[in-house]
């Protein structure tokens, strides 16, 4: 048998004293697709950095066709055929889509002069490849995610490697995004292209990957075929066998808290093809679980938003009630005081502040409750932050740490422990498991179904499927802004995606 | 993990949060004026001309020189402080000093108002100037940093109007066009002729600012908005109302330390305070208060204040040229903000 395209061989990496690899074995095959699974801190992150460069192992070696090679920088591990996509996508958002994909290697008129038009008709090309019509014109600025998402995948693609590395290439795109996307790698595994897919979602493993490796603690915990029970696959990532990971779900809803009937509203900042909604109803009762589906651009997250008063233009119109009786969401102070939280899907932009500690941001929603008389009272405060710590499985058990230097599922814990904190009535969650491991996505649907069941009424917009049908008493499908379907939880997901794409059953 | 008692730090002085493991590098950084500020001491005293075998550095007359040298521009960078921790800036506080200066100087002597009265008239006219700086930069979503150019060039032409480009000479006795003797103590020492009164308007300022900063609600919501303002909104914070009040506060230090330089100086000038914000900005820089917002400390400006002052002082006393001194207080601009950087990159966390 030939050798691997690449393999790597008792890399050993470490961090002062901490040891993130621990002698990791991996290898990947010409024209195979391995997922990489791990939690976060499992050491994939480190194993992918020595991969593309970034990082030098303290021990091991790295072989690409039985030859070793070193890499000093990214720039050489590029120039051995590996190409990274890393999930803080390198693009420039001042600039147009073509810009992007040739910076660095700009398509020249003679005299020194850009070639603007071959540029953007070439990426027109690359975007149609994988059937996407974003203009190279446009900024990406004006992208969303998950069109950006995309972007940097085309950029990532066109180095012509022979070895793509994809971190979490999925965790912000939908349903048919990913489709498409796992077409374009089926056909370049197909070509010979090697690609190293590390993902949160197990349930994509079985569709795209040929082989997975489940790393834990620095060490590969397992290797294995894609068909492994799901089961199987959460007890190699934790080490211990989970208990299902969605809660089960409570009858008992209450009063309806929220209802709103032929709502509808005005973005302040409305992108290019987003239709106002002509008319929104759905309820939320105290104690249910709503999920909110559509596909991208179907209204999710801007419904949460203007519920929450943020990004509108002007007022909400038609019927908008909080215990049955009418109540204007116009405004952030009108919502809290409405006891309505919001918990947004950008956690690292506009949930948290990131260089400061875990305790302060915790209680930044409850300062007014912890500064009787303007003044900070250091036991109310300290309360609270135990209180939070009781309630989510923080690690490290330490309020003193800066947020940033956390892990994404313990960043999310203490976005969602904070509004709670607040003790509101009915909390929006955004994509409350986004880049979010999966034991700590345990531990999240835990408590929120605790927290449902303690009178708390929940809407949660989410693109990822199973998410919602494990989780939601009822699922509401948005499409150009208006609910057209709804179903319990439960559901199948084929059901709701007809729906969500406009399809009759 | 073990059980772990939980508490928050008493202080959040330094809410950027001590990382991981003690890392010493991170210790330096966060007092790294104070260490500064010892350092300076020390090469003061090794470097200082002797005379008698006296140390003229550590003589009380000097000392007390360094610390009411810097009281002018240390009661402008504790205003500076609050704003720059919201991730703000304020260019206009040395033109708003000379405008104070002018107004002062103008109101006791032409207007004919008392003491009080002006002082309260220049003290509400600086909160009302950074306030519409303040309210301007929020309401239009413009930066401050054009807000307050724009301000700066304002409180100047302002200025040269009031006093048509003239010193206002301050006379002191009672009757018209005479100022109350009694403004002249900005001038002058307390406690058996050691303490200036200029200091200890800036220290008492000073020890306010760290009590608001780190102790209440408002300070608080200053960190925060700093922190990240998208998230301070979200949480329920005031942040334009947090926003204008630290320009409010910028203002209202920067008239103080006007009606301070018209008391010890005697003469109100439309022209004087120049460059005093950049001044003002290096000692909050140094420090330890960052430029990118929410994560600063009061006691650092102090620190950094007074240590520029005894650096300028100890090159003076050494007749070392102003070019020279500017050139020092360059390289320790730039040691401070690398020094920050290095820690921000140990801690993950991008610039």
């Amino acid at each position: 048998m030939s050798a691997p395209l690449l393999s790597v061989t008792g890399a050993v990496k470490r961090f002062g004293g901490v040891q993130a690899l621990r002698g990791v074995d991996f290898d990947l095959k010409a024209g195979e697709i391995h997922a990489l699974l791990g939690e976060n801190g499992a050491g994939k992150s480190t194993l992918m950095n020595l991969l593309s460069g970034v990082y030098t192992p303290d021990e091991g070696t790295i072989h690409i066709d039985g030859q070793q090679v070193a890499f000093n920088n990214p720039r050489e591990a590029q120039a051995a055929g590996i190409a990274t996509i890393f999930q803080e996508l390198d693009l420039v958002p001042t600039l147009d889509v073509a810009a992007n994909l040739f910076l660095g290697r700009e398509l020249m008129r003679p005299g020194g002069f850009l070639d603007v038009p071959a540029m953007r008709s070439e990426a027109r090309r690359r975007l149609e490849a994988i059937e996407l019509a974003i203009d190279p014109a446009s900024m990406v600025a004006n992208l969303s995610i998950g069109q950006r998402q995309v972007v940097a995948i085309v950029k990532a693609l066109s180095y012509a490697s022979r070895v793509l590395i994809m971190d979490e290439p999925t965790a912000a795109l939908t349903v048919g995004e990913v489709d498409r996307l796992f077409d374009i790698m089926r056909k370049l595994a197909a070509s010979g292209v090697g690609i190293v897919y590390i993902s949160h979602r197990l349930e994509e493993v079985p569709q795209i990957a040929d082989r997975v490796t489940v790393m834990r603690d620095g060490r590969v915990a397992g290797v294995t075929e894609p068909h492994a029970p799901q089961a199987e696959l959460v007890r190699l990532l934790v080490g211990r066998p989970l208990d299902e990971l969605y809660p089960e779900r409570s009858t008992k809803a209450g009063k309806t808290l929220l209802s709103l009937r032929d709502a509808s509203f005005r973005l302040a900042h409305e992108s290019a093809g987003w239709q106002p909604p002509s008319g929104v109803s759905l309820d939320v009762k105290a104690g249910e679980i709503v999920g909110l589906a559509g596909i991208m651009g179907a209204g999710r997250t801007e419904l949460l938003s203007a519920l929450y008063g943020t990004g509108l233009s002007g007022r909400w119109e038609g019927e908008v009630a909080m215990d049955g009786r009418p109540v204007r969401l116009d405004s952030i102070r009108a919502a809290r005081a409405a006891g309505i939280a919001f918990v947004t899907d950008d956690r690292r932009g506009s949930g948290l502040m990131l260089r400061m500690a875990v305790g302060l941001n915790l209680v930044m929603s409850v300062i007014r409750r912890i500064s009787p008389f303007g003044l900070i009272s250091q036991r109310r405060q300290a309360d609270a932050v135990k209180q939070s710590f009781g309630q989510f499985d923080i690690r490290p058990k330490n309020p003193d740490i800066a947020v940033g230097a956390l892990s994404g599922g313990n960043q999310q814990k203490v976005v969602l422990a904070k509004e709670i904190l607040g003790n509101p009535r009915l909390l929006l969650l955004d994509e409350p498991t986004r880049g979010v491991d999966v034991g700590a996505k345990g531990e999240i649907y835990a408590r929120l179904r605790q927290l449902a069941a303690q009178g708390l009424g929940i809407l949660v917009a989410s693109s990822e499927m199973p998410e919602l049908i494990g989780l939601c008493d009822r699922i509401v499908v948005l499409r150009e802004g208006r609910n057209v379907a709804e179903f319990i939880g439960g559901v199948d997901e084929h059901t709701v995606l007809d729906a969500a794409n406009g399809r009759e059953a | 993990m073990s059980e772990q008692k939980i508490s928050v730090t008493a202080s959040p002085a330094v809410p950027a949060a001590a990382p991981r493991h003690r890392d010493p590098l991170a210790l330096v950084v966060r007092f790294q004026s104070l260490i500064g500020l010892v350092v300076v001491a020390i090469g003061g005293i090794i470097f200082s001309p002797r005379r008698h075998g006296q140390i003229l550095f550590l003589d009380p007359d000097n000392i007390a020189n360094i610390v009411r040298a810097v009281s002018e521009t240390g009661i402008i960078a504790i205003g500076m402080t609050f704003v720059i921790i919201t991730a703000g800036i304020d260019l206009s506080v040395g033109a708003v000093l000379g405008l104070s200066s002018v107004v002062t100087a103008s109101m006791m002597i032409s207007g004919g108002f008392g003491l009080i009265p002006t002082i309260l008239a220049v003290l509400i006219m600086g909160i009302v100037f950074g306030a519409i700086q303040g309210t301007i930069s929020t309401r239009f979503r413009l930066e401050p940093f054009i807000v307050t150019l724009a301000g700066l060039q304002a409180a100047r032409g302002l200025a040269l109007v009031v006093s048509g480009n003239q010193y206002i000479n301050i006379s002191y006795g009672d009757g018209p066009g005479l100022a109350p003797p009694v403004f002249a103590i900005l001038g002058e020492r307390l406690f058996n002729n050691t303490v200036p009164v200029a200091t200890i308007v800036f220290i008492v300022f000073a020890a306010i600012a760290t009590i608001v900063l780190n102790t209440t609600r408002f300070g608080r919501y200053v960190f925060a908005v700093g922190g990240n303002e998208r998230a301070a909104r979200i949480s329920g914070v005031p942040v334009s109302m947090v926003k204008i009040s630290v320009y409010a506060i910028t203002g209202f230090a920067s008239a103080m330390a006007g009606i301070v330089h018209a008391g010890q100086f005697n003469f109100g000038s439309a022209n004087d305070g120049m460059g005093y914000e950049l001044t003002a900005i290096a000692a909050v820089v140094i420090g330890g208060t960052s430029l990118f917002g929410g994560a600063g400390s009061m006691v650092g400006t102090v620190a950094g204040t007074i240590m520029l002052g005894a650096l300028a002082n100890i090159l003076q006393l050494n007749n070392i040229t102003p070019a020279m001194q500017l050139l020092a207080t360059a390289a320790i601009i730039v040691l401070a903000a690398v020094l920050q950087s290095l820690v921000r990159r140990r801690e993950g966390l991008g610039r």
